[in-house]
């Protein structure tokens, strides 16, 4: 039994390399100076750059979060370097112009850009460190009006837009970490679905984080007016390095009447080695704002990497009979230490919402699931179900849940669930007898399990997030 | 917690007041664990709202009243405190205003046969020294819990009872706790020790005479040797202006029961923080709690279930009945430590609003280091269902009939496991006042 969950525990990171492309670096240290160079390398218009340091100013008075259930040596957040860039060659029209380094890279992350865009019908956004180099189907995309493309991009093609909808959802004073992201973000993505649009094919962004010690600060808005629909994934991987990295990106979603959005993210960054040394911090503000009537935003996400995540996609449900749903898998192992779960802010009326939270503990890793429901007196008829289930494997390991909940209308319901469970020994003799092997057995049961949440994600991903708890946990039991 | 040694607090000077006047006691270590408690409490801070244990529950009110020391100036008589009186109980301490009194409680002389020791703790910690000092501060600490502090500072008069090994004591012990002075606080402390296979029944009752402002600050240390049962039933029913924190402590050992009935009523804030602690191999503990609360009531349950060795069972269930502009608040910690494998338990907090104005603020919560484990909670929140009102209206009964009936029997759920009949009969009888005058 522990061997096989030993084995599981040991599994190497399969993405440790190190892709050697000269980046533009900006000195270590955050100050105001730092904030005017990065505005300026990206030719920002004056009013990004006040947002900026208006979020810097917020920042400075602030504090890191000691609530989470987790535990880190400090940040020094002057030994950070806040901008990198891949050097910019020249100007590039096609895919073939895309230097081969970087196209070897998401190669050996088995992502064939051509294959996926002209086979899976997928828009690939690539962000590499941080400024985007290629991105595909853009045209495609704006026959129907949709814009897709990088928020500096977005800054000066459409500063209407984002400027409306930037920092409405997730204000820059919000919390520390995005605060610093608000004074920093270098780039990230800005999608735009106009009025009564189905998006017609999915849209997906590869993160990956390349520059050793340089964190990385990504923002995402994506807006869907009236009417509006939108499936966006996200996925993410990184190479291997010692030294912590820091991953502080903010997202922020916006949906109008009957618009409809849903995000979905596979995240296996490196989580350190079998020691718990290295590996990414991920405290990461994730939040939709169902503002309009009928609006629907839901979450789905399998977090199997990081060192440290700290991240709760959340849902406030201003409209009336809104809708917000959260899906989650969330795998810790080794010393990998979550403290993950959502929000739900229920202020319109009718409003539903539903949280499926599942999370899986190996090794000496502790995985916490912090989630609230809160019910506000507006949003009478409003209705809550939460259902979060743990798993342990090994005895080293922690699952904890922390649900608040907080209700102030009668007429709402509000209904939580939790479990804790174990692989059985008597589990895995049932699959013995009948002729199958331990390690497959485990998959088994883990992929059952989870079966809740991957029904929720996107064909693509239900079959890498499988494929990424099968490698996380190959081995773990004998 | 801050070590600074700040106690310009005034509501700490005024809390702190009376203190130097407690007749020294003529034990050293009773002594000392008061000074020591003294001193712990000019380290602490008064909890605010942005501590998380403190979180919902705003004490700023409490800080603003102004306290005097108690001091017993009329006794109450026999007729005063006849309604609190519990028919089968003949086993009773009466202390009032913290001051035990002896006129009030039953004859204690002839009890010490039957295997118990049902006496005033003052006088006790002389010729028990050595039953008492393993637990008395011991089990409620109070390095970081200010009222544990304040209240054992103030350690004189307070309920002992110790049940010798073996002895099963059929007739529960009545622990009344009278407030009649407003502005004062109230110290009350109880210490139960249960030796080796004895069972007993302690009830815990807080009343009032008069519906005036005053502060209790209880504490409740319990502690159960190996085999022993304890059924403990705890009342609150102080006034509706009233303050009441309390905090208590449960030791369970080996192959011992703990089953706790916790009934609150009274107060305009009131916290019961209640820690059980499963020391060894087969220890249980089955607790439920009922808040019953309207106007602008608050009521704040937390509790700490913690499974130290395996393997261990707990059962809980609570339940908040909260009408009027009301709060809520519960926060049930289930801790399974690292080696208590094999622990079974289960948890579930259940909330019935009744106004649009009340409010619930619920956490149940799991932190589990062990496997090998069995632990699941629970939480809703609601109002009355409109079919079962429909379906009682439908066989003839009026609407604010039918919704007494349910909010009824919401809350008999968790009175019924109180297992003396008349406590059982009055708490009934509350409840059904209480949401008689509330209809739509």
């Amino acid at each position: 039994m522990s061997a096989v969950l030993q084995n599981l525990v040991n599994q190497p990171y399969k993405h440790g390399f190190v892709t050697e492309i000269e980046s533009d670096i900006a000195p270590k240290g955050l100050n105001e100076d730092i904030i005017k160079l990065i505005s300026a390398k990206k030719g920002e218009p004056a009013w990004m750059l006040d947002f900026r340091l208006k979020a810097y100013y917020q920042w400075l008075k602030m504090d890191e979060p000691k609530w989470p259930n987790v535990k880190y040596p400090k940040i020094d957040f002057q030994a950070i370097s806040y901008y990198a860039a891949p050097k910019p060659k020249k100007k590039l029209s096609s895919m073939d112009e895309v230097d081969p380094e970087l196209l070897r890279t998401f190669e050996k992350l088995g992502v064939p850009m051509h294959e996926r865009a002209a086979l899976a019908g997928v828009a690939v956004d690539v962000i590499f460190d941080s400024v985007s180099v290629a991105t595909t189907y853009k045209q495609k995309l704006a026959e129907v009006g949709i814009i897709f493309c990088s928020i500096s991009e977005a800054v000066q093609m459409h500063p209407e837009l984002v400027r409306q909808y930037l920092g409405t959802v997730v204000p820059v004073g919000d919390n520390y970490y995005a605060a610093l992201n608000s004074a920093v973000f270098t780039d990230g993505t800005f999608c735009f679905i106009p009025k009564g649009v189905q998006c017609p094919m999915d849209l997906s962004t590869y993160f990956r984080i390349n520059t050793e010690e340089s964190g990385q600060f990504e923002r995402t808005l994506i807006v869907a007016e009236e009417g509006a629909s939108v499936s966006y994934l996200e996925g993410c991987t990184a190479p291997k390095f010692d030294t912590n990295q820091l991953h502080a990106a903010v997202v922020e979603l916006v949906a109008l009447d009957n618009a409809d959005i849903k995000y979905s993210t596979v995240q296996n960054w490196y989580a350190g080695d079998e020691n718990g040394l290295g590996g990414i911090y991920n405290f990461v503000t994730k939040r939709g704002l169902a503002k309009g009537t009928n609006s629907r935003i839901s979450w789905t996400q399998v977090e199997t990497g990081s060192a440290i995540t700290w991240k709760y996609p959340s849902c406030i449900l201003q409209g009336d009979n809104s809708v917000g749903e959260f899906y989650s898998v969330a795998v810790t192992n080794n010393y990998q230490q979550a403290d993950t779960g959502t929000k739900m802010i229920h202020i319109g009326k009718n409003t539903r919402s539903t949280i499926v939270s599942k999370g899986i503990s190996s090794g000496h890793s502790n995985n916490s699931y912090r989630g609230l429901v809160r019910i506000a007196p507006t949003a009478a008829g409003a209705r809550n179900y939460s259902q979060c289930d743990s798993m342990l494997i090994g005895d080293k390991c922690g699952a904890h849940t922390f649900p608040y909940i907080q209700v102030r209308n009668q007429e709402a319901k509000v209904e939580h669930e939790a479990s804790t469970s174990k692989i059985g020994e008597d589990q895995l003799f049932y699959f013995a007898q009948r002729g199958i092997g331990s390690e497959e057995a485990v998959s088994m049961i883990i992929n059952g399990f989870c079966k809740d949440v991957f029904q929720q994600l996107p064909m693509e991903f239900a079959v890498e997030a499988t494929k990424l708890l099968g490698f996380k946990l190959e081995g773990s039991v004998g | 917690m801050s070590m600074s040694m700040v106690v310009s607090n005034s509501y700490l000077d005024s809390i702190l007041k009376g203190q130097p006047q407690l007749p020294p006691s003529s034990t050293t270590w009773f002594n000392q664990l008061r000074a020591h408690a003294l001193e712990q409490a000019g380290t602490l801070q008064v909890p605010t709202t942005r501590d998380e244990e403190w979180r919902f529950t705003d004490i700023s009110p409490l800080t603003r009243l102004p306290l005097r020391p108690s001091h017993a100036i009329s006794a109450p008589q026999v007729t005063d405190v006849k309604r609190f009186q519990l028919d089968d109980t003949t086993i009773r301490l009466v202390f009032v205003d913290g001051a035990f009194m002896p006129h009030l409680s039953s004859r204690l002389e002839g009890s010490e046969h039957e295997g118990l020791v049902v006496t005033d703790l003052s006088v006790a910690v002389a010729t028990h020294a050595s039953v008492i000092e393993p637990h008395l501060g011991r089990l409620a600490g109070f390095e970081n819990n200010l009222f544990a502090a304040l209240n054992t500072a103030y350690l004189h008069h307070g309920a002992l009872i110790i049940v010798s090994r073996n002895a099963k004591i059929q007739k529960p012990v009545h622990v009344l706790f009278i407030a009649t002075q407003a502005g004062t606080a109230i110290h009350p402390r109880c210490l139960l020790i249960a030796q080796g296979g004895s069972e007993v029944t302690l009830v815990e009752d807080y009343v009032a005479l008069q519906d005036e402002a005053y502060v209790t600050n209880a504490v409740t240390e319990i502690a159960l040797e190996n085999n022993a049962r304890v059924n403990h039933v705890r009342v609150q029913r102080d006034s509706m202006e009233a303050f009441h924190i309390a905090n208590c402590a449960v030791s369970v050992a080996h192959a011992s029961c703990y089953r706790s009935v916790s009934v609150a009523l009274g107060g305009r804030i009131s916290r019961y923080d209640l820690n059980a602690r499963l020391e060894a191999e087969g220890a249980e503990c089955f607790i439920d709690g009922l808040a019953l609360i309207k106007g602008r009531q608050l009521a704040d349950t937390h509790t700490c279930i913690d499974h130290a060795k395996p393997p261990g069972t707990s059962r809980q269930s609570h339940k908040c009945i909260v009408d009027g502009a009301a709060h809520a608040v519960f926060n049930g910690k289930i801790l399974v430590r690292a080696g208590a494998l094999r622990t079974d338990s289960a948890q579930s907090s259940r909330n019935l609003l009744l106004s649009a104005r009340a409010r619930v603020d619920t956490k149940p919560q799991l932190e589990i280091f062990a496997d090998d484990v069995k632990c699941a909670h629970g939480a809703t929140v609601g109002q009355l269902d409109h079919e079962e009102l429909f379906y009682l209206r439908s066989r003839g009964l009026a609407e604010t009939a039918a919704r007494n009936l349910l909010t009824y029997a919401f809350g008999a759920e968790i009175i019924d496991r109180i297992p003396i009949a008349s406590l059982k009969y009055q708490l009934e009888q509350i409840v059904l006042e209480q949401t008689e005058k509330t209809g739509p």
